[in-house]
Formats: structure tokens, C-alpha cells, sequence
């Protein structure tokens, strides 16, 4: 049998993209084949957001609160996707050898972790939108949403600085193996606690809130929250408006910080030569 | 136009000891001094025990190391400082390990590492299904790669590795794990890339001395990190073909005869290697007549000699003679 | 069986200390320890103030404080099975070599558990010691019941410990991201253990759950132990006695160490089956 002869390859935006997909094929194809992620990614993240609602109802909590919760909740999704499913990846593949064939071939690593990222938006949307839909009909949630356009743009400007930073961290796994996962683990908690997914932000004072608003949740929430509820305006941290232009810059800032930390801290692995050491 | 392949000039890698305490060493040497120009075409080994840097030259060679000292060349490309434009003209196939996800198939796998080079589809899949049929995995192209033995996974792995079609190729230790019939059919596949594709370069890595012997167009023995010679297989063992080889087999061996026996006038190398309640012996000589003191030696050290025949030398041969030990000695020294 | 019994909850003890102790330099591994249940803790803190205006007097603040800092050990204890499992498989792949070795495997896991206790007891007194000092919770450790305290401890623990080996065996038999699935549990379990609110603000329908669930009674005795007569202020189970709860819990361990038996069986065979015990999830 003769062997086809490779007449071109793509390069730049075509390889770009080609990676992409490639890379989201094996997330896509195994959440088909092996589907007990339905019941532990969907539903059991719903029922963990239901024990922060009946906290605020043990408290007689406004019912606007509830709505909060509801919307903190979906958003632990996509952090959860960007830590775990992208950014720890990259440990994981250096594990099973597949890192150093990543970093061998020509496509960029961006496009890998993109690919992994997309690969996983199925379940991490389906979790957010149980959670939002059951949320919202087992706790009469009422929203009272005042721009559909700006809560959109918001959402996208939010998961875009998002996912710029989870690159970032997906640097760090290429230096630092299994340290960086501690890391990730340990900044879990802080960051749920600082992003204000079950509280307003306004409540820490405006200094350590401009702080927190570095990480791309905390703007993002609070602005959708400021849109979605009644109340959410008289409990939002700074205007609708603001956040966006800062969300903006943010997403820039992240894009641009995980392109050149990818290409540095990929360098200084290949010094370290620690790219393809499973010891650390 | 230069016409190397790879080319190395003075490479070296020192790697950093994490955690060492204050009486250990705080280096280890990987690599040194290393000057290697391998022309395009060749199909080069590289031979050494474990430990000897085979694999850091390697990772060096496709970009995932950087040299602490010289400079390497991959297609013309310095690999330190090019390592984007080394990356779409090379592959790897390391033995010993898996790639891909064990959810996908055979195809799948393929296809999804034939994407990231930027092939197309169409050309993907149709030089999977050849290069399958020659492994003669292509009744498995469907089954996932978690439900294949270690032989078929390492096939699919080989097949990895020329889907793209590199200009050079890296072979680390490819048959490393393999029964007799699955390295068998990892050679016959490399040997049929080499005749199909003439102007592609090959290097493989083994620390099987036959299999560098029966494949390769010139071989480079390596040991401790350091390139001992460089030559054609059948240059090096003409280099000992004036040396008298003999092999013995003998009852066990007294502690310090075989010292006695190398320290004999005409006694080149001696090495020896225990095995099933018996000793076995290499011995290469300056003469033939330099074996009845070395069999006298043996005899009043209390040994009987078992078999006793004269032999070609071999590439373990050149080893022994270049390294002063058998390359199972030398992995015991190195690791 | 007691030879096997000391073969294998020794080393398993040390190594699950091993593992836990030793992924960094101390100081990070300090920081990890405490910045990681002080954030927990205070997501609820601010959840309070944010709607109650710091009145930390009231009986619920101290309910939800303790509540949350002890389910840390359902956390360590119950979802360290399922992780220790992972660990294994996944990243160390030495599952398969426990397997074959002549050791017991649940006995295995229960050693496994010991660093995660230990290291889940540092996390409490950590959340604790911040809740007197900066959080005002009123606790008086003059008036804490340290014999009740002590009692409770060991009977949840074990509690935990066989619920842990049922989650670490069935994990065994999952193939796709397994990983989160200690805490997912653990996470949903937060809401039928009264944990953080009083079963009774669960819908009518869902508070049988709570009822059934080992963690409600334990958290009960650990609050009544710690604060005396300020836990009666929520009268969800003041109609049982010390004795009683203790011996409903006393009950649903025992089930649950009966259950952990069959379920390690159970999932053993399926695992074997399916090919579970060397098998990679990770895509």
C-alpha cells in the first residue's frame, strides 16, 4: 500500500485553529463514551449550591440573595473548567507523555489549551445552566434583568480575562508539576471567598474589593448580578459600566501575560529540563 | 548547502541536584563535549547502557532540552535558538510509553496528532490506514487504545511518529518493552521507511548492540556522556578484527581470578558475567597463543572450563574494548 | 489477620503522611493549611455579615461557624478515600502492585486516612482558633465537654472513614474524571447534614434525608459538646437526649460499616471486571 505524500501543512491561524479542534475532539468524544459526568458535574454542583441558598434562608435573607447565590453557583463552573479541565491539565499530560509531544509539534500551546478548554465548555455550560434553571424554578428566583446586551458582553469580557488567566496558571504546571497543583487546590477556597460567589463584594470595602476585582470573577459577578437583580445595583461594588471597561483590560492584560508566560516559562522548563520529569 | 541532518558542536548538559545534602554532589554531567554530524539520508545509532545520555541528547536533539554548554543543529536549525522552525520538520517515538487518550481509537489518536502539524484530513487518514496496514495494526484502527496490549499500543506509538512525515526522525529506545515478534515488526517497518524514503534521517537510540548493528549506517557508542567513537558498525568491529576473541563457559568463579586473568601479558579485556550456577567469559586476546595461560590461570583458580569457542567480534565487543566493561557492567556504574 | 491488619495500616499510615506532608517546602505547606479552611470559613462569615450586619451574638452565627469548621473532616476523611484511590491509580500507578500484594484493602484506605485526620484536625483548630480570635464565636474552652467531645470524634470519624471506603471503591469503578467526585459528594452531602442551617429550612420533602444521615447527629454532638446549652437554640433535634444521639449514631456507623463491606466487595469485583484497577481516566 502506498502512503500519501503530505503536499502542505497549515501554519498560523489554520494551525491555530486545527489544533483546536483536535485538542477538543478527545473531551468531546469522551464525555460521549463514558457519560457518568452527567450526574457528578450537573447535579451534585447544583445540590452544593442549594446548601448556600438555605444558609441565607436559616438568616431570613433578602430573597434577592438567593438570586446571588444562584448566579455564583453556575459561575464556579467555568472557574472549575479553567482550573481543573485546562490550566491542571497540563499536568496530567506531562504525566501520560503527552506534554512533550505537544511542546515538539509545531502548534501553538495556546491552541492546546484552548482545545481542552472548548472540549470541556459542553459540560461545564450544561452544569451552569442546571444549576441556573433549576435554581431559578426551585427558589422562585425573580430576575429583573435591565440589559440582556450588556449582560452578554459582560459574560463574554468575563471569560475571556478568565480564561487568559487559567493560561497563565497552565504555565506554571510546565515548570512546576505537582507543586503547582497544590497551588491550584490551595487557591480554590481564596478565590471563592474573594470573587464573592455567594456574597456581594461591597461587603468587604472598597479597598480590598479593588483588590479582588484583579481575578476576572469578581467584576464579572457583581456586574451580572448588578443587572440581573432588583437589588443588584444598591449592592454592586462600582458601576455597570466601569466593570466592563475594566473587564476589558483585563482581558487584554491576561491574553497577553499567558502568551508571553507560555513562551517564557516554557523556555526556562526546557533549561530545567523539566518538561518531561515525572518527579515533579 | 551544509548537508547535515543533525549536527552537535561541543554539547553538553549539567543537570542541577535538587535537595542534595552538603557531602553529595550538587551536579550530575548528562552530557559532554559531544561533536556528532550526521548527513541526511543516514540512518545513525546511538549506542550506550542506561544512564549514558543517550535520551538527554535525544531531548536536546527535538527541543525539549536546552544544552548547558555548545550548540546543536536539527535540519539546519540551531535547536536552542530555533526551536519553532526545528519543531514542524521532526518527530519522536520513545519505547516504553504511551500517547494519546486510552477513550479514543487507534485512528483517532493518529488523527488527532496528525492535526497538530497541520495536516489535513483527508491525507491524515489515508496515511494512517497505509502506515496501520504496514504495522498491520489496521484491524485494530477502531479499537481504543485503553482496550491494546503494550506491543500494539507502541506500534500505534511508532505509527505516531511517521504520520507526519519528519525529515528526521528520533527513535528512542523504540523496541524497549517489546516481545521478539513486535520488535521484529518495528524493525522491519523502520527498515522499510529508510528504502521508501531515502532522503529522511534517522536516529535511533538502543542498548541493543544487534540492533544497532543490523539497522544502522554508522553508530556512535556513548558512555558516562561522553561520544567514544563514531563509525560504521562494520569499521568498528574491523578495528578488532586483529584482537582474538574466545567465549567460555566455566564453573563459577573464585573472587579475584578474573583480575589474575586480565592482568596476564596478552590479555586485552577480560569481563564476566554469572549465570545459572556458571560463569561466563569474554576474553579478547593480542594472539591465539595467549589462551592456554589464560585457561591454566582459570584451571588453578579452581574453575572448569565448560565451552570454549572463538568468535567474530560484535558491537558489545567494540564496547568492552572502548569502555573497559560490558554494557550491563557499565549500567550498574551509571545508574 | 491481625498480622495483616499491621502489614498493611503501618505502612499505609506512613505513607499517607508521606504524601501529604511532603509535596513542598514547610512554609507553603503552612500557608496551604491555614489559608485554605480560613477562606472556606469565611465565605460564610461574610455571607452573614453581608446580610445580618456583624451580629455575631446570635445563636446561628456559632451554629453555622462549627458546623462548617468540623465537615472539614468529611472532606478529609470521607472524600480521602475516593482520593487516595485516584492518587494511586492515576498518578503514582501503583494501584495495581497494592492489588496483588497481600494486603487488605479497606485496611489499606483506613491507614491512608490517618495523614488526611491529622491533617484535616490541623485545619480545624486553625478555623477554630481564627472564629475565638477574630470571628467572635462564643466559644469558652473551660466549659467545652471534652469527654462527649472525644466520644463524638471517634465514633463520626469512624463514621467517615467506612463512608470513605465505600466512596474509594466505587471511584474505583469510574473511569471519567473521578477526581472531583470525593468533594462532590462531600459537597452535596453538606446539604442534608446540617452542617451550615438547621435541617428544618429544607423543604418538608427533603428533611427525611437529613434525618438519615450520620453527619447530622455527629455535627449535633459536637456543637452541644462545645457550646453546652447554646446549641439548644434550634430545637431540630433538642427532643433527643446525649444517650440518644449517640446511639443513632452509633447505629447508622455500624450500618455503615456493614455496607462498606459489601460495597468493597461489590465494586472490587466490578472493577476486576471492567479492567478498573491500572486504568487512566484522564483526557
Amino acid at each position: 500500500m502506498t502512503i500519501t505524500a503530505i503536499t502542505k501543512t497549515d501554519s498560523g491561524w489554520r494551525l491555530f485553529l486545527r489544533t483546536i479542534i483536535a485538542r477538543a475532539y478527545p473531551r468531546i468524544i469522551g464525555q460521549q463514551r463514558e457519560k457518568s459526568w452527567i450526574f457528578f458535574e450537573t447535579f451534585l454542583p447544583f445540590i452544593a449550591t442549594c446548601g448556600y441558598v438555605f444558609v441565607y434562608r436559616a438568616m431570613n435573607a433578602p430573597e434577592d440573595y438567593i438570586g446571588f447565590v444562584i448566579v455564583g453557583g453556575a459561575m464556579t463552573a467555568f472557574w472549575m473548567n479553567v482550573m481543573w479541565s485546562m490550566s491542571a491539565q497540563m499536568y496530567w499530560e506531562k504525566e501520560n507523555g503527552n506534554l512533550a509531544l505537544y511542546i515538539m509539534a509545531p502548534n501553538p500551546m495556546m491552541a492546546i489549551l484552548l482545545g481542552m478548554a472548548i472540549g470541556g465548555m459542553f459540560a461545564t455550560t450544561l452544569r451552569a445552566l442546571v444549576i441556573i434553571v433549576l435554581g431559578t424554578w426551585f427558589f422562585q428566583v425573580h430576575f429583573a434583568i435591565t440589559s440582556f446586551l450588556q449582560l452578554f458582553a459582560i459574560f463574554m469580557l468575563t471569560m475571556t480575562a478568565l480564561y487568559g488567566l487559567g493560561m497563565v496558571f497552565a504555565s506554571l504546571f510546565l515548570l512546576f508539576g505537582r507543586d503547582a497543583w497544590q497551588v491550584v487546590n490551595l487557591f480554590q477556597e481564596p478565590v471563592y471567598f474573594l470573587s464573592g460567589f455567594y456574597f456581594p463584594v461591597k461587603s468587604f470595602g472598597f479597598a480590598v474589593a479593588l483588590i479582588a476585582s484583579v481575578l476576572p470573577l469578581t467584576l464579572g459577578i457583581d456586574a451580572m448580578r448588578q443587572l440581573s437583580f432588583a437589588s443588584g445595583p444598591a449592592l454592586g461594588f462600582i458601576s455597570v459600566e466601569i466593570e466592563i471597561i475594566a473587564l476589558m483590560i483585563l482581558a487584554v492584560m491576561f491574553i497577553l501575560l499567558a502568551k508571553y508566560a507560555l513562551s517564557v516559562i516554557e523556555r526556562k522548563a526546557i533549561e530545567e529540563g523539566t518538561l518531561t520529569d515525572r518527579r515533579r | 548547502m551544509d548537508n547535515s541532518a543533525i549536527k552537535t558542536e561541543s554539547l553538553g548538559r549539567i543537570y542541577k541536584i535538587r535537595g542534595a545534602k552538603k557531602d553529595e554532589a550538587k551536579e550530575r554531567v548528562a552530557l559532554l563535549d559531544v561533536n556528532l554530524d550526521i548527513k541526511r539520508g543516514e540512518f545513525f545509532g546511538l549506542l550506550g547502557p542506561n544512564g549514558a545520555g543517550k535520551t538527554t541528547l535525544i531531548k536536546i536533539l527535538v527541543t525539549l532540552l536546552a544544552p548547558t554548554s555548545g550548540r546543536a543543529f536539527v535540519a539546519g536549525y540551531d535547536v536552542a535558538k530555533e526551536p519553532q522552525t526545528v519543531r514542524p520538520r521532526i518527530n519522536m517515538v520513545s519505547g516504553g510509553e504511551s500517547s494519546g487518550y486510552g477513550l479514543l481509537t487507534v485512528r483517532e489518536n493518529l488523527w488527532m496528532f496528525g492535526q497538530f502539524y497541520g495536516i489535513d484530513n483527508k491525507t491524515t487518514l489515508k496515511r494512517i490506514d497505509a502506515l496501520l496496514d504496514i504495522v498491520g495494526l489496521k484491524d485494530r484502527a477502531n479499537t481504543k487504545t485503553s482496550d491494546l496490549s503494550t506491543g500494539l499500543r507502541q506500534k500505534m506509538n511508532v505509527v505516531r511518529g511517521f504520520i507526519t512525515d519528519p525529515e528526521v526522525i528520533f527513535l528512542d529506545e523504540p523496541t524497549l518493552g517489546l516481545d521478539v515478534n513486535a520488535s521484529r515488526d518495528v524493525r522491519n517497518f523502520v527498515r522499510h521507511w529508510v528504502s521508501e524514503q531515502p532522503q529522511r534521517t534517522m536516529l535511533l537510540t538502543t542498548h541493543y548492540m544487534a540492533e544497532a548493528d543490523e539497522l544502522c549506517d554508522r553508530v556512535a557508542i556513548i558512555n558516562a556522556g561522553k561520544v567514544l567513537a563514531c563509525d560504521s558498525p562494520a569499521n568498528l568491529k574491523k578495528h578488532l578484527q586483529r584482537d582474538v576473541i574466545f567465549h567460555l563457559d566455566t564453573t563459577p568463579l573464585q573472587n579475584g581470578a578474573l583480575s589474575v586473568v586480565k592482568d596476564l601479558p596478552g590479555v586485552r579485556q577480560a569481563t564476566h558475567n554469572a549465570v545459572d550456577g556458571k560463569s561466563e567469559i569474554d576474553l579478547i586476546l593480542d594472539a591465539d597463543n595467549v589462551l592456554g595461560s589464560a585457561l591454566s590461570t582459570l584451571t588453578a583458580h579452581g574453575a572448569h572450563v565448560i565451552n570454549l569457542q572463538k568468535r567474530e567480534p560484535t558491537l558489545e565487543d567494540v564496547f568492552v574494548e572502548l569502555v573497559g566493561m560490558s554494557i550491563t557492567e557499565a549500567e550498574k556504574v551509571t545508574t | 489477620m491481625l498480622k495483616t491488619f499491621r502489614r498493611t495500616f503501618f505502612p499505609a499510615a506512613w505513607l499517607g503522611w508521606q504524601i501529604e506532608s511532603n509535596w513542598t517546602d514547610p512554609f507553603l505547606f503552612l500557608v496551604f493549611s491555614i489559608l485554605k479552611p480560613i477562606a472556606s470559613v469565611m465565605i460564610l462569615v461574610f455571607m452573614y455579615n453581608a446580610v445580618s450586619r456583624n451580629a455575631a451574638d446570635s445563636p446561628i452565627y456559632s451554629y453555622i461557624y462549627l458546623g462548617n469548621a468540623f465537615y472539614i473532616y468529611v472532606g478529609a476523611v470521607m472524600a480521602g478515600g475516593s482520593y487516595s484511590i485516584l492518587d494511586d491509580r492515576e498518578r503514582y500507578r501503583s494501584l495495581k502492585y497494592l492489588y496483588i500484594a497481600p494486603i487488605n484493602i479497606p485496611v489499606y484506605l483506613l491507614g491512608r486516612a490517618v495523614a488526611r485526620f491529622i491533617t484535616g484536625t490541623i485545619a480545624v483548630f486553625i478555623t477554630l482558633s481564627a472564629g475565638v480570635l477574630f470571628f467572635k464565636v462564643p466559644l469558652n474552652i473551660l466549659s467545652i465537654n471534652w469527654l462527649m467531645l472525644l466520644a463524638a470524634m471517634i465514633l463520626g470519624v469512624a463514621c467517615l472513614t467506612f463512608m470513605g471506603i465505600v466512596l474509594g471503591m466505587w471511584t474505583l469503578t469510574l473511569r471519567t474524571e473521578p477526581w472531583f467526585i470525593g468533594e462532590a459528594v462531600a459537597a452535596a452531602l453538606y446539604l442534608f447534614s446540617g452542617a451550615i442551617f438547621p435541617i428544618t429550612i429544607l423543604p418538608t420533602i427533603l428533611q427525611p434525608i437529613g434525618f438519615i444521615m450520620p453527619m447530622t447527629y455527629w455535627l449535633e454532638l459536637i456543637r452541644r459538646s462545645l457550646l453546652g446549652s447554646g446549641a439548644a437554640a434550634f430545637p431540630t433535634l433538642a427532643g433527643f437526649s446525649d444517650i440518644q444521639l449517640f446511639a443513632i449514631l452509633g447505629v447508622i456507623t455500624l450500618a455503615f460499616g456493614l455496607i462498606a463491606s459489601f460495597a468493597y466487595r461489590y465494586f472490587d469485583k466490578v472493577a476486576r471486571d471492567n479492567g478498573m484497577i491500572d486504568a487512566q481516566s484522564n483526557f
